[in-house]
């Protein structure tokens, strides 16, 4: 029986163990975020099939579930386990050679920290383990922000640690009034006993909780530290903050309100802030000079569409809301990867110095081209699948509002594709005036984004192979009582 | 009166978490903002305490004859406060050395004069 606290267990030992293994050899330190991301890759495919059939409920202690700590592996735990691992081991081959200079071995203890948080958060049932995981996310990721120690790196890790700090806090708060409430931190347990409590109480623990959890998801009021900080950070750490953990703070907020709060009213409120947010990170990231500035934008706008999907609150809507968690993980690391050794090659993050980058990295521009395009929504790559199911959904709703809502949403893809295909044109057809000598990144940037191409483009042309898998997430947050049974029995 | 009996705890560390808020929103210096995050994590750890709090109470542990089940306080939320001053002893440790990395850059810590990042 493979069970699913190794997931936590191991790269959580191997994540300590870094500075230990530098004092044998520097050279085998880097080496270890891939192994253990590795590792967690193939125990959550493992995992896949057997939550399928029932989650798995692991309690920790030997007491039973309302009384200890658990685990609850369902479809969407594993299902986000294997993105985490899946980016976290793709963006650890390509650091191999991407992180030079500066304390190494603090990266890489650092990144296997922020992704073992991730994965717990995805993976928990206790509503105060989920936001120690929760802080063990955040606290690495601030420090990843600051660890070029460039004046920009500190200013936007500054302002991440005042906002995220400020975020938990609220959490916080939050977790010490259900506790008043309910005397219980289990979230089935809560959840069970929520309907019994008149609603003006739980409003406070509510509020406080979306808030506090929507910083770290950037919904539109609260999204001012992530431009800064995605496009200060190393590319790598980029595409982890934009791939993972930004959906870390989705899955939270998606978790509070189907499951432990189940409340129906709020899901067009849902609706309406993720079509503000997707608009407004769209039109903001349009007028970008900066490409990972535009690229951070482009990341709001796309957990705008994200909450949009899952606020439609029916098994398609939510269903295509976690597959445009997947859709965007893949594309958005990929594209914050290939970027990565552009602005190596050229030292200018301004889109206008990526000229004649066509004919300089052929491959590498090839796999930006992919990238923008499934991020628009094209037909053969991811992104058009899971947008597809997404409007698919809205539309299914029935009502004239969400019509008018799927018709903005599509807006914002026009808008998408505007500043996306702006940079494709002047990577390959405007004239450089530097010497055109080809210096393609090194295999171990090449390797990553290759693998990267061909998910997103066999995923987009035969997306049916996922779509058990995601019908099942989607029932699972939206059955609360299913939830509750299985964990408590 | 008795309510301001009944509900000093909640009153003092929602006090506390208010007056952390201010000084994070309102204070331009990044020390201050510091602090301020600070004496908003006391006031939460208070809030958490208060909670679990029953007047009078004793540690939940049987350690000499006569003690009761109900006069015991709940040591769940101890444990969480435990896990709760940790985790702001590393915000706080990680936001200090930012600090001081933000000084050598700019030669400031005001937030106001920090520009760098056009918004």
């Amino acid at each position: 029986m493979v069970n699913p606290v190794l997931l936590i267990a191991v790269p959580l030992g191997l994540a300590f163990s870094i500075p230990l293994f530098g004092f044998i050899s520097r050279r085998i330190e880097k080496y270890i975020p891939v192994a253990g991301m590795l590792f967690n890759l193939v125990l959550s495919i493992i995992l896949v099939p057997k939550v399928l059939q029932s989650p798995i409920v692991i309690s920790i202690g030997g007491f039973r579930p309302p009384f200890c700590i658990n685990l609850v592996a369902g479809t969407v735990g594993v299902f986000l386990s294997v993105v985490i691992a899946a980016m976290g081991f793709l963006v650890s081959i390509y650091s191999l050679s991407y992180i030079k200079e500066g304390a190494t071995e603090k990266y890489h203890m650092l990144f296997l920290l922020l992704l073992t948080g991730a994965t717990g958060v995805v993976l928990t049932g206790d509503i105060f383990n989920l936001f120690v995981f929760y802080e063990i996310l955040c606290i690495s990721s601030y420090a990843l922000v600051a660890y070029p120690g460039s004046r920009e790196g500190i200013e936007a890790g500054v302002k991440y640690l005042i906002q995220g700090a400020l975020g938990s806090s609220l959490v916080l708060i939050a977790i010490a009034l259900i506790y008043g409430q309910f005397g219980t931190l289990n979230m089935a347990d809560i959840a069970r006993n929520i309907s019994s409590i008149h609603s003006m109480n739980i409003f406070l623990p509510f509020v406080l909780l979306i808030g506090g959890l929507g910083i770290e998801a950037a919904i539109f009021p609260l999204n001012a530290w992530l431009p800064d900080a995605h496009s200060s950070a190393p590319s790598s750490i980029s595409a982890i903050l934009s791939g993972i953990a930004i959906k870390i703070g989705v899955y939270a907020i998606a978790r509070m309100v189907f499951t432990v709060f189940g409340i129906s009213d709020t899901f067009l409120f849902l609706v309406t802030l993720g079509l503000i947010t997707l608009l407004v990170g769209e039109l903001s990231a349009f007028k970008q000079q900066n490409i990972k500035r535009m690229l951070a934008y482009s990341s709001i706008g796309q957990i705008g569409l994200i909450v949009f999907a899952l606020g439609i609150a029916t098994p398609g809507g939510v269903a295509g809301g976690l597959f445009q968690i997947l859709s965007h993980a893949l594309s958005k690391g990929l594209l914050f990867l290939a970027v990565g050794y552009m602005i190596y090659r050229t030292g200018s993050m301004e889109i206008s110095s990526l000229a004649g980058m066509g004919k300089r990295m052929p491959f590498t521009s090839l796999a930006f081209t992919v990238g923008a395009f499934s991020l628009v929504g094209l037909p053969p790559f991811i992104g058009f699948s899971s947008k597809f199911m997404v409007i698919k959904a809205a539309m299914a709703k029935g009502s004239a509002i969400f019509v008018v809502l799927a018709a903005l949403v599509l807006f914002a893809a026009i808008i998408e594709g505007a500043y996306f295909f702006r940079v494709v044109q002047i990577i390959y057809f405007k004239k450089s005036d530097n010497a055109l000598k080809r210096e393609e990144a090194p295999p171990t940037a090449i390797i990553p984004i290759a693998i990267l191409v061909t998910l997103i483009i066999v995923i987009g042309i035969y997306p049916n192979f996922l779509i058990g898998l995601l019908n099942s997430a989607g029932s699972e947050f939206l059955n609360r009582v299913q939830y509750i049974r299985g964990v408590l029995g | 009166m008795t309510f301001l009996v009944d509900h000093i705890y909640y009153i003092g560390c929602f006090g506390l978490i208010l007056i952390g808020m201010y000084i994070i929103l309102a204070k331009s210096n990044l020390i201050k903002v510091i602090i301020g995050l600070s004496i908003l994590d006391t006031g939460v750890n208070l809030l958490l305490i208060a909670i679990g709090y029953i007047n009078g109470g004793t540690a939940p542990i049987f350690s000499r004859p006569g003690i009761e089940a109900n006069g015991m306080v709940d040591p769940v939320p101890q444990a969480l406060v435990l896990t709760a001053i940790v985790i702001g002893v590393a915000v706080l440790a990680l936001a200090l050395s930012l600090a001081i990395r933000l000084y050598r850059h700019y030669g400031t810590l005001n937030l106001r004069k920090i520009k760098g990042q056009k918004w």
